[in-house]
């Protein structure tokens, strides 16, 4: 069987403006589910750890739920399964809107990843001594003044090789997100193939993609670790 | 006479099944130091932090500056005006010791940057060290560290300081600047609640001596007094212990 690579074909049209739409479309997806997944995961992080304990139930109950199904599971309950349970006027609202499997594919994994940066946030939590809580008490600030500008800060240092994974982890899960035709690089890839039949070449691009998106990521992440390694405690090498 | 800074009034807590304060009494004057002595788990620590609502208790009253603890609606205002100072120093990692400092004067008192900064470097001159203010905690010794300590919680300019074994976990030529510091606080006439075993401190600067033992105060006394004839048995014990004498 002869098979002739051709990358060129690549940079010709439509194929050129379906790759650009593709690793964008994988980009934004990625960071917006993630800013989402962050937010909601220190919300519950936090709640894990409350002194109140439902708060705590809630905590653990969210973690659970969402990090024992599996992502692909959770994007067709989503997609196929909830809107049904809507009331019929936000049912007709949500069906109405432009990119409803888009929007379900940002729903989807911000909520199962942010079960996951959870635990983490819980665990980073967890490390923290716990005079630095009554240190900042003692002073006079508030609860909130105390996570905000003393714990947080402190979790997020010893947090960032944690996080880092959880980050690059997004960007691959990304992909399922063609099963509910999102249009991101590995549905493009799959429809380039289809149109073309060069799958090598196209998977190759939907690969590279990743590969280069999340070493950006590391080399990002990696940077700011060093920056923002605390002196005296959290050590570079040895 | 005026009303005492802190009056504790029959104090009961518990963990569970285990009192850690068994109905503690006790009253602080203005301007006095007093040193709270007891062997480990008697209950001093606990005494303290329920002196600033970092530990709440089932029965009795503290009341501090004349703001009852317990029922306190604005705990943040009335821990502004107690310092507290930790065995573990903890100052914040990620902050330069200025930071330290300047955090809670800026966002829970309301000071400008510049004048808590001010503030901030006046306290770490007169704890001797003022030239390690840009620097991270992790890159200072201990007994630096808890100066820094101190003088975060003296930035509050506070009615009254507490210290929780502040020389524990020093090493020993480390102990004698950080009590040099106290020394130096006592003798402007700070109001000061000192846990701690280091009993020449005791001594020499403490007007009274509070002795714990098994979550309740067994003796109080002014500090010549206990140290030359303790009044119960556990007193004596406890000192012939610490002091390694007969």
């Amino acid at each position: 069987m002869q098979y002739n690579l051709t990358f060129s074909m690549l940079l010709t049209a439509p194929y050129l403006g379906w790759i650009a739409d593709g690793v964008l479309t994988t980009l934004h997806l990625a960071l917006l589910s993630w800013s989402v997944a962050l937010l909601l995961g220190l919300a519950v992080g936090i709640a894990r750890v409350s002194s109140n304990r439902a708060l705590r139930l809630f905590g653990t109950f969210y973690v659970e739920l969402f990090r024992n199904v599996p992502l692909l599971v959770q994007l067709f309950l989503w997609f196929y399964v909830v809107p049904e349970f809507l009331p019929s006027e936000t049912a007709r609202w949500w069906n109405r809107l432009d990119e409803v499997p888009y929007w379900t594919a940002v729903i989807g994994i911000a909520f199962y990843t942010s079960s996951r940066l959870a635990e983490q946030i819980r665990a980073a939590l967890g490390a923290i001594p716990k005079g630095q809580f009554e240190a900042a008490l003692s002073t006079g600030l508030t609860k909130l003044q105390m996570y905000r500008h003393v714990i947080i800060p402190y979790a997020g240092r010893i947090m960032i090789p944690a996080i880092t994974s959880e980050f690059l982890t997004v960007f691959k899960n990304t992909a399922l997100a063609l099963t509910i035709s999102v249009v991101e690089i590995s549905a493009t890839a799959r429809k380039i193939e289809a149109w073309s039949f060069k799958g090598i070449e196209a998977y190759t691009v939907a690969s590279a993609t990743y590969m280069l998106t999340t070493l950006a990521v590391i080399l990002v992440m990696t940077m700011l670790e060093r920056r923002l390694a605390i002196p005296g405690l959290i050590r570079w090498g040895s | 006479m005026t009303a005492p800074i802190i009056q504790v009034r029959d104090v009961v807590l518990r963990y569970g099944d285990f009192t850690a304060l068994d109905r503690v009494s006790l009253d602080v004057f203005e301007g006095e130091v007093i040193v709270v002595c007891g062997p480990s788990g008697s209950g001093k620590s606990t005494l303290l932090r329920c002196l600033n609502g970092l530990e709440t208790f089932q029965e009795g009253e503290v009341i501090v500056d004349g703001e009852n603890v317990a029922t306190c609606r604005n705990l943040p205002a009335l821990r502004r005006r107690i310092g507290m100072v930790f065995q573990h120093f903890e100052l914040y990692p990620h902050m330069t010791v200025l930071q330290n400092l300047t955090l809670a004067p800026i966002k829970a008192q309301g000071l400008p940057r510049a004048e808590a900064e001010r503030l901030a470097m006046d306290y770490l001159t007169r704890v001797g060290i003022a030239d390690q203010a840009g620097k991270y905690p992790g890159l200072l010794s201990g007994g630096q560290q808890q100066r820094a300590a101190i003088a975060r919680a003296l930035t509050l300019q506070p009615r009254l300081m507490l210290f929780d074994e502040p020389t524990s976990a020093l090493d020993p030529e480390m102990i004698f600047e950080v009590l040099q510091v106290m020394k130096n606080l006592a003798v402007l006439g700070m109001t000061m609640v000192v846990v701690t075993h280091e009993m020449g401190f005791a001594q020499e600067v403490a007007d009274r001596v509070v002795f714990m033992d098994r979550g309740a105060v067994i003796e109080t006394a002014p500090s010549a007094e206990f140290f030359a004839s303790p009044k119960t048995p556990r007193a004596r014990a406890f000192l012939k212990r610490i002091l390694r004498i007969g």
